[in-house]
C-alpha cells in the first residue's frame, strides 16, 4: 500500500485490515505446512519434483528432436523388421455373411452386414414411420412380424428381418 | 528419504514441551476442551468468551496472533508471550489455530496427546452418521493377489522381445479399439488371468450351449473373444493380428455403440468392462452377497470412492460410498502447466454445491448450502486415468477437444487422495487414529504401465499406446510397433492413463520374454 500524504483515515484503517487479514492467510499457511512438513506428510516431495524435472526435460528433448524431422511411424519398419501398408491386407471370411473381407475395410462391411450403423439405424426409422403413417390406429406394424414390443418405435428391426439384440 | 511405516512421523517435543507434559500430563489440554470451538469445515479455534473477541492481557491488542497460555489461562500477543514464558510459561496455544507453540522456542511444536484432545472434542460435537460396517482388512483380496504373483514369477529364457508384443490390424477406423486392446494386453492381473486360463472357454461354451436350449439365441461371450486376442498376442506370432471376431462379438453386445465411425477409446473400455461383467456375472457361484463383483474386470479395476457432502452451517456429513472402475478428471482451464496429481487435487478438492443443489441437512432440517468432498476409499490393483480432453455440449453438436499438455509420473503415490488422508486434512492434520486407518499401510503406490494418446482433431484424430514392458517403452500404433524412448512417452498427450500397483508391477512378469513353447505352460 502506497504512503501517500493525502492518505485518509479510511483508506489508512481498509489497508490496515487487508494487511491484518493477509498475514492472518500467509501464518495460516504457514503453519499448515510447517505441521505437514514436520509430520512427515509430504515425504514424497522429492519425488513428485523429480518427476516434474524429468517431464520438463523431455518436452524439451522431444521439441528438439521434432524439428529434426523425426516421429511418424507409419511407412516405416516396426521393431521385427516388417513393413506394412496403410491399409491392412490380410483377407479373412466375415463371420457374419462368410464373404472373404481385407482387414482394412473389415468394419465398414460388417456393419451393414450386421445392419448396424447410422445409416442403417436411419434406414430403419424412417422405414418405420412411413408405416406408422399407414396404419395408424393399429397397434401393430406391418413391418415387425417378430415384434414383441410395443410398436412406437423402440422395436429395432433390421432389413434382414433380425430383431436387435439389446 | 526413508520410507516411512507409520502414518506419521512422531515428533520429538522440544526440552520446553517435555518439561511441561511432565509437571502438567494432559490436564492443561483437557481444561482447554470446553473453549475448543470447530467450525463446520473442520477448523478448529480457541473461543474463551461468547460475548468479547479475545485481547492480550497486557496490552489488549486484538490483531494478529494470539496465545493461550496452558497454564494459566492467560492470552498474550507475540511480544507479551515471550515475556510471559519467562515467568516459566512457555507452553501456549495459537488461538486461532489450535496449534500448540513454544513461546521460547518460537516455534509450532507437536504433541498427539493435544491432537488428541482437540480431535475428541470434535468427535463429541459431530454427529457422523455410521456409514455401514466397518472397514475390515481384505483378507481374501490379499490372497488373490498373492497367487497371481506367485503364478507369473520370472522364468528364464532367451531374451529377445517381449512377449505379447504384437500389432493390431486397422479394421478401419478401429484405432479406439486397437488402443485399449494394448493397454488390457498388459495389463499384468488381467494379462494373467487370460494366460492362466481362467476364463476357460471349452467350459464357457458348454454352459452356453446348454442355456442355449432355453431362452433367445445366445450369443458369443465376450470374454471369451478377449482370451482369443491374448492367446494371438502372447502366441509368439509377430505378424499384426486382425481383431475381426472381437470386433464382431463386441458389436453384438454394444448395439449402441456398433457403427463404423471413429469412437472414443474411453467409453470403448468402459463398454468392454460392462460386458465383461455381465457375462461373468451369469457365471459367478454364489451370487454376491452385498459386497464387492467378483468378475475379473472388477476385481482388477473396481474401486470405492467416497462422497462427502457438508452442512456449511452446522458440519454435518453425509458419506456415501460408490464403486468405480476409472477416474475422470477435468484438466483445469486455467493451469497452463497442468499435472496429474494437480487434476487429483482438484478433483479431492472441497466444493461448494450452487444453490440449486442444495442439501437437505438432517441435522438442521432444512435445505442448506453445502460442501462436497471426494476421496478415494479404496484403491483397485489398476488404476484408469481418464482426462477429460473431448468437451461435449449437452446437444452433442458442438464439441471440442482440449490438447492442453499434463504432465504424468512414473511413480505416483495415491496415499494424498486416500479419504483417510483427505478426512484427516479436512481436521487439520491431527495426530490421530481415524477411523478406517489401516494398521499397515495400505498399498498406494502405482506405476504406469499404459498410456493411450490422442492426436488431431476430434472428428479426424488417432489414437496410440505405449505400453511399458522390462522397463523398456514400446509404442503401439495400430500393426506398427516400435521402440520410443521415456521422453516421447513423457512427453505425449495423454488421454488414458493406466497405472498399476506397484507391487504387481515388479514381480508380475516384467522379466518375461518370448518363449518357443506354448504360453499356457510358461505361467504355471
Amino acid at each position: 500500500m502506497s504512503n501517500d500524504d493525502n492518505s485518509s483515515p479510511h483508506s489508512q484503517l481498509s489497508s490496515h485490515v487487508f494487511e491484518n487479514l493477509l498475514d492472518s492467510i500467509i501464518v495460516d499457511i504457514a503453519s499448515e505446512c510447517h505441521r505437514i512438513s514436520i509430520l512427515g506428510l509430504d515425504c514424497n516431495l522429492e519425488g513428485e519434483e523429480e518427476e516434474l524435472r524429468l517431464s520438463a526435460q523431455a518436452r524439451r528433448r522431444v521439441a528438439d528432436s521434432s524439428n529434426s524431422g523425426e516421429t511418424n511411424s507409419k511407412h516405416v519398419v516396426d521393431i521385427f523388421g516388417q513393413t506394412h501398408p496403410a491399409i491392412a491386407n490380410e483377407i479373412f471370411e466375415c463371420m457374419n455373411c462368410g464373404r472373404s473381407i481385407m482387414a482394412g475395410r473389415f468394419a465398414p462391411h460388417l456393419e451393414k452386414c450386421m445392419g448396424k450403423g447410422r445409416k442403417a439405424r436411419l434406414k430403419s426409422t424412417r422405414s418405420s414411420t412411413t408405416q406408422n403413417r399407414h396404419s395408424r390406429g393399429n397397434p401393430v406394424s406391418v413391418y415387425a412380424p417378430y415384434s414383441n414390443r410395443a410398436a412406437n418405435g423402440t422395436a429395432d428391426e433390421y432389413a434382414n428381418g433380425s430383431l436387435e439384440e439389446s | 528419504m526413508s520410507k516411512r511405516n507409520l502414518t506419521y512421523t512422531n515428533p520429538e517435543p522440544c526440552s520446553h514441551l517435555a518439561e511441561y507434559k511432565q509437571n502438567h500430563s494432559s490436564r492443561g489440554y483437557n481444561s482447554l476442551q470446553p473453549s475448543l470451538k470447530t467450525n463446520p469445515n473442520g477448523r478448529t479455534t480457541i473461543k474463551t468468551s461468547q460475548s468479547q473477541i479475545p485481547r492480550c492481557g497486557s496490552c489488549s491488542a486484538d490483531e494478529g496472533r494470539l496465545y493461550f497460555c496452558l497454564i494459566c489461562s492467560s492470552i498474550h500477543c507475540p511480544d507479551h508471550a515471550i515475556l510471559h514464558s519467562q515467568v516459566g510459561h512457555a507452553i501456549a496455544v495459537d488461538v486461532d489455530r489450535a496449534e500448540l507453540f513454544c513461546c521460547v522456542c518460537n516455534d509450532q511444536v507437536y504433541d498427539p496427546d493435544f491432537d488428541n484432545a482437540v480431535m475428541h472434542k470434535q468427535m463429541k460435537l459431530k454427529k457422523n452418521p455410521q456409514n455401514g460396517k466397518l472397514e475390515t482388512p481384505d483378507k481374501k483380496r490379499r490372497r488373490k493377489v498373492a497367487i497371481l504373483e506367485r503364478e507369473t514369477e520370472a522364468t528364464e529364457g532367451v531374451s529377445c522381445f517381449p512377449w505379447g508384443l504384437r500389432g493390431l490390424n486397422n479394421l478401419g477406423s478401429t484405432c479406439f479399439m486397437n488402443s485399449v486392446l494394448q493397454a488390457m494386453l498388459h495389463t499384468p492381473p488381467l494379462r494373467n488371468y487370460f494366460l492362466n486360463d481362467r476364463h476357460n472357454r471349452e467350459i464357457c461354451q458348454r454352459r452356453r450351449r446348454i442355456g442355449r436350449r432355453r431362452g433367445p439365441p445366445e450369443m458369443s461371450c465376450l470374454a471369451c473373444d478377449v482370451d482369443a486376442v491374448f492367446l494371438a498376442a502372447f502366441s509368439g506370432d509377430r505378424t499384426p493380428y486382425s481383431p475381426a471376431r472381437f470386433l464382431h462379438s463386441w458389436w453384438q453386445h454394444a448395439a449402441n455403440l456398433a457403427s463404423y465411425e471413429q469412437q472414443d477409446a474411453h467409453e470403448f473400455f468402459i463398454s468392454m468392462l460392462d460386458r465383461i461383467h455381465e457375462k461373468e456375472q451369469s457365471t459367478l457361484q454364489p451370487k454376491v452377497v452385498g459386497g464387492d463383483c467378483h468378475c475379473v474386470a472388477h476385481r482388477v479395476f473396481s474401486g470405492v470412492l467416497r462422497s462427502d457432502v457438508t452442512c456449511t452451517v452446522c458440519g454435518f456429513t453425509s458419506t456415501t460410498y460408490d464403486p468405480c472402475v476409472d477416474i475422470s478428471l477435468d484438466l483445469d482451464p486455467r493451469n497452463i502447466a497442468s499435472t496429474l496429481t494437480g487434476c487429483l487435487d482438484l478433483f479431492t478438492r472441497p466444493e461448494k454445491l450452487g444453490p440449486d443443489q442444495k442439501l437437505h441437512c438432517e441435522h438442521c432440517g432444512l435445505r442448506q448450502d453445502s460442501l462436497k468432498q471426494m476421496s478415494i476409499k479404496r484403491l483397485p490393483s489398476v488404476l484408469c486415468f481418464h482426462v477429460k480432453r473431448f468437451e461435449h455440449s449437452s446437444a452433442r453438436r458442438t464439441s471440442k477437444k482440449v490438447d492442453q499438455y499434463l504432465q504424468f509420473p512414473f511413480s505416483l503415490d495415491m496415499t494424498p487422495y486416500l479419504s483417510s488422508s483427505v478426512i484427516r486434512n479436512r481436521f487439520g492434520n491431527r495426530i490421530f487414529a481415524f477411523e478406517g486407518d489401516d494398521a499397515c499401510k495400505a498399498p498406494s503406490e502405482f506405476e504406469v504401465f499404459a498410456v493411450v494418446t490422442h492426436t488431431g482433431k476430434l472428428e479426424s484424430g488417432h489414437y496410440v499406446t505405449y505400453v511399458r514392458l522390462r522397463n523398456e517403452w514400446y509404442k503401439c500404433d495400430d500393426a506398427w510397433v516400435t521402440r520410443v524412448s521415456e521422453a516421447a512417452v513423457r512427453a505425449s498427450q495423454g488421454y488414458l492413463m493406466y497405472y498399476v500397483q506397484k507391487m504387481l508391477y515388479c514381480r508380475g512378469g516384467e522379466e518375461m520374454n518370448c518363449m518357443a513353447t506354448s504360453p499356457r505352460h510358461c505361467c504355471l
